[in-house]
């Protein structure tokens, strides 16, 4: 669940709730009558609503998400949940799209060769002339950086990159600590780290992996577009939303096991 | 300055690539002079390539095909059709990216716009058969068996480039391929087809992507 759309949803259930202004009544009398000390009423009634609205609007920022209600799961459900992901060795290229804001966007080339029983990676970033731009090779968690020209040669870029290429293409590790169906019959897998982030994988019309942070807030969002071609999907759009916001448009090019 | 070199080399093998191209050479056994001296005759350049990157991590080249074309007057645009769409506009001393997604041509991240623009400058250089003043590359002059330009980088580019080819066809005066040689085993190849050497060139090509 996107939390910016939970967030709506929140409001809207409570501006539902929220008195309408109403005309006032029609007294015909004189001094302060029944309707007039009734409309005092309303007044104030309404004040307290509008406050109350507030502070809900502003408590709804500062709590963690609730995690979706799941209907138990089977366990063969995981195995599903992992058909988003090459199950061997294998390697891809794919058109990137980076969008940092609205219309300020780069257009790179990626290629990523990956083995998901050594946890290995071997990832570059090129330029459309086929320069490389960035290239690394991460085995279990250690990364090293073998190519990094200006602006990509930063640690965090490095990072926050390897942890991108993890996110699409490595399913976690371990057993999930929640398998099951949320009510709209989509299966979702979902994994606690011991920093408290939760990694979940949900499997709706378009597939999901999401990352959240430990508050339970949505730090990435990728959306996987089927066919898949080897356990790799045709088309991936990846959303970040924390701690930086960016957006990646990849187009699957190639992709061999 | 090292990040200058950097960005430098990074758009210099799409810019040899043109340099090679345009190199109007009359026939292999000239001497450098002569060959030098067809390059002030170039006043127009428009060509079709098919690019293969070679890379370690591949098994099979990175395939990109494209059109650029030239302007002795001071203009550029190097295109690419596939798999990427991206053009890089240059007029003057202005350099500009540009890449196409969702139905539309967008302005790339300013990103490697002023390297491609020193590159450039260094261009044009070349094209006015004045390879003496590149600081980056040392030259030499094959004329046998077949027509061909080594460019050999100075201390520090080696690093990133092994050496540069520039192999002329059996045309006169039009280029076959450039190959650049990567450390690693890596490289990059450029085949040119469709060659037009001082066709009319309408001026929005250079201004418009």
């Amino acid at each position: 669940m996107n939390f910016k759309k939970k967030r709506t949803r929140t409001y809207l259930f409570v501006y539902r709730r929220a008195p309408s202004p109403r005309p006032l009544p029609q007294t015909g009398g004189e001094g302060k009558g029944e309707g007039e000390r009734s409309h005092v009423k309303r007044q104030t009634a309404s004040v307290l609503v509008t406050s109350l609205i507030a502070v809900l609007m502003l408590c709804t920022g500062c709590l963690s998400i609730p995690e979706t209600e799941l209907l138990p799961g089977a366990p063969e459900d995981l195995e599903t949940c992992f058909v988003l992901f090459p199950s061997g060795p294998w390697e891809c290229v794919h058109k990137i799209e980076a969008v940092i804001q609205e219309g300020m966007s780069s257009s790179l080339l990626g290629i990523t060769k990956g083995d998901p029983a050594g946890r290995k990676l071997h990832t570059l970033l090129l330029t459309p002339e086929g320069f490389i731009l960035f290239e690394a090779e991460q085995q279990e968690d250690a990364i090293s950086v073998l190519k990094a020209m200006a602006p990509f040669d930063s640690p965090a870029f490095a990072r926050g990159l390897m942890e991108d290429v993890n996110l699409l293409f490595f399913p976690p590790q371990g057993r999930p600590s929640k398998l099951g169906k949320r009510a709209d019959g989509a299966l979702v897998c979902r994994w606690e780290r011991p920093d408290g982030s939760r990694r979940e994988i949900a499997l709706s019309t378009v597939p999901k992996i999401l990352l959240r942070d430990r508050h339970g807030d949505l730090a990435k969002e990728a959306l996987l577009t089927p066919p898949f071609v080897n356990g790799l999907a045709s088309q991936i759009e990846l959303l970040a939303f924390k701690p930086a916001p960016y957006r990646l448009k990849m187009n699957l090019l190639s992709g061999t096991p | 300055m090292k990040k200058w070199a950097r960005n430098k080399i990074l758009h210099l093998c799409s810019a040899m690539a043109v340099a090679g191209l345009v190199s109007v050479m009359p026939g292999y056994t000239q001497d450098w002079a002569s060959v030098k001296e067809s390059f002030r005759n170039i006043r127009s350049v428009k060509a079709e390539f098919l690019q293969e990157r070679h890379l370690q991590i591949l098994k099979d080249p990175l395939v990109s095909q494209g059109r650029f074309f030239y302007l002795a007057s001071g203009a550029l645009r190097w295109e690419y059709l596939s798999p990427l769409q991206s053009v890089m506009l240059q007029k003057g001393d202005s350099a500009r990216l540009y890449h196409f997604s969702d139905g539309a041509w967008k302005q790339d991240l300013a990103q490697g716009v002023e390297a491609r623009r020193m590159v450039l400058a260094e261009l044009s250089h070349w094209l006015q058969g004045r390879f003496e003043e590149s600081k980056i590359f040392s030259h030499v002059y094959s004329p046998s068996p077949s027509g061909r330009i080594l460019l050999t980088p100075k201390e520090g580019i080696n690093r990133f480039i092994l050496g540069i080819e520039i192999v002329l066809s059996d045309k006169p005066g039009v280029i076959d391929r450039v190959e650049i040689a990567e450390p690693g085993g890596s490289a990059l190849r450029i085949v040119f087809r469709n060659v037009e050497i001082n066709s009319s060139l309408p001026s929005e090509l250079f201004d418009k992507p």
